[in-house]
């Protein structure tokens, strides 16, 4: 279980960022394939010279209270970036996995997955000309004995 | 109308959590009466929005309740109300246009004659009633609240819009009472958080749970959601047991109740799939 203390409560009861963008620029989907819970992350993007910045960014959980804090937490964070600060944000968030509690790692992992979604979506719809909506499976699991790895598109 | 529908559930969430927070019974009991009154409301909006085959959803606008003095959100209750009789001439249901006009009349009358009070239902003490529970004890209290005042309010939203579309009146006997067992956890934990000083508005539930398309699969992970939930509500009673017997012997009551939604929805599930439909 997540330690709680006043910040923790505020994402909890006051979440950054939760709720949707009509009609986003990308959006993307983290899934836990074992259990079915799901992030949203949708952002919109603007072109400032040679980079790309996330200039407006929701979620959406359908998944447990310890998920929606790392959502509001990563949002947060991911706000006003750019796609290259935000990809070390993921690789930070990814890489630091391995040391917090399984079902901890499987949610913060969840999101990640979903910020990485609606980049790797922007990118691909750019030039595609459409726009496409990726969904990421997770390969932590709340449960590690069961773990395993998936990755798909959509 | 559809305007009037997402505005109606804002107001009725706001009014809700204005009685969790309100620490004077008499006025405890009026906001509740009236966020009862303003979901029945929101029943007959979304009644004629199904019977118009209108699209609609139950997303919603972030609702801000963190105040010091009742008066502030009751003053903003008695504002959204006044706000919203600008919609009225769009509702085209005469009766219905009256019902609206005189209990928001009555409501706004009302709500302006409570008696102010102290808020501390944002205070963050995390402590309940004069319990003195561990560190441990406490944080998974407080995530239990969270994550099942949400549930609640969640369960609340897909019943209630189950029913609205079926017209199947064993079916809707049984949402109804789900829905009705629902509110009456979700004001149990809510006052619950008041009291802790974390009380926060369940977060918007996404379409995708509650537009089932498949609802005999929908009643059976159900049924696996409430076997958790009483799993649930035994781990926690025994955490606090011998910490604080009032709390273990209410969620000891919580997981009894779910043995009767566990029931409900074996009804409801037997009877769908011999009818196949809703």
């Amino acid at each position: 279980m997540i330690g709680i203390d006043d910040e923790i409560v505020a994402h909890m009861s006051n979440p950054n960022n939760y709720g949707r963008i009509e009609d986003a620029d990308s959006i993307g989907i983290g899934e836990n394939p074992q259990n079915g819970e799901k992030v949203i992350i949708y952002i919109n993007v603007q072109k400032q010279e040679e980079s790309l910045i996330i200039s407006e960014i929701a979620f959406e959980a359908i998944a447990c209270m310890t998920t929606v804090v790392a959502g509001s937490i990563i949002t947060q964070e991911a706000a006003g970036l750019t796609f290259e600060k935000a990809g070390e944000l993921i690789a930070v968030t990814l890489g630091m996995l391995e040391q917090v509690d399984p079902e901890q790692a499987a949610c913060s992992e969840m999101v990640a997955v979903a910020l990485k979604a609606a980049i790797d979506g922007y990118i691909l719809s750019q030039e595609e000309g459409e726009k496409k909506t990726l969904i990421y499976k997770i390969e932590q699991s709340c449960n590690p004995e069961t773990a395993f790895n998936s990755q798909e598109e959509k | 109308m559809k305007n009037l529908l997402i505005k109606t559930h804002e107001v009725w969430l706001e009014t809700l959590m204005a009685s969790f927070m309100s620490s004077s019974v008499e006025s405890r009991q009026v906001l509740n009466d009236f966020s009862d009154i303003l979901f029945r409301h929101f029943g007959w909006i979304e009644e004629k929005l199904v019977e118009q085959k209108v699209e609609y959803d139950y997303n919603r606008e972030p609702i801000p309740i963190k105040v010091d003095s009742l008066v502030v959100i009751v003053n903003n209750i008695i504002e959204r109300l006044g706000t919203m009789e600008l919609m009225l001439p769009f509702v085209e249901d005469e009766a219905l246009r009256f019902r609206l006009q005189t209990d928001w009349d009555y409501i706004k009358y009302k709500l302006a004659t409570l008696e102010d009070e102290v808020v501390t239902a944002f205070s963050g003490k995390r402590t309940y009633k004069d319990l003195q529970l561990s560190s441990e004890a406490t944080d998974a209290l407080t995530l239990f609240l969270f994550e099942e005042s949400y549930k609640e309010y969640e369960l609340i939203m897909i019943y209630n819009y189950l029913k609205a579309h079926s017209s199947d009146d064993y079916l809707n006997k049984i949402f109804q009472i789900l829905v009705d067992e629902s509110f009456f956890h979700l004001k149990s934990f809510g006052e619950m958080m008041a009291q802790m000083g974390i009380l926060g508005v369940p977060r918007v539930v996404h379409s995708s749970l509650y537009q089932v398309e498949d609802v005999a699969e929908f009643l059976k992970d159900g049924i696996d959601e409430e076997i958790a939930a009483k799993e649930q509500c035994k781990e926690l009673s025994d955490a606090v047991v011998k910490e604080a017997e009032e709390l273990a012997k209410f969620f000891d009551f919580i997981n009894y109740q779910e043995n009767y939604h566990i029931a409900l929805m074996e009804n409801a599930l037997k009877h769908f799939k011999s009818k196949g439909s809703v």
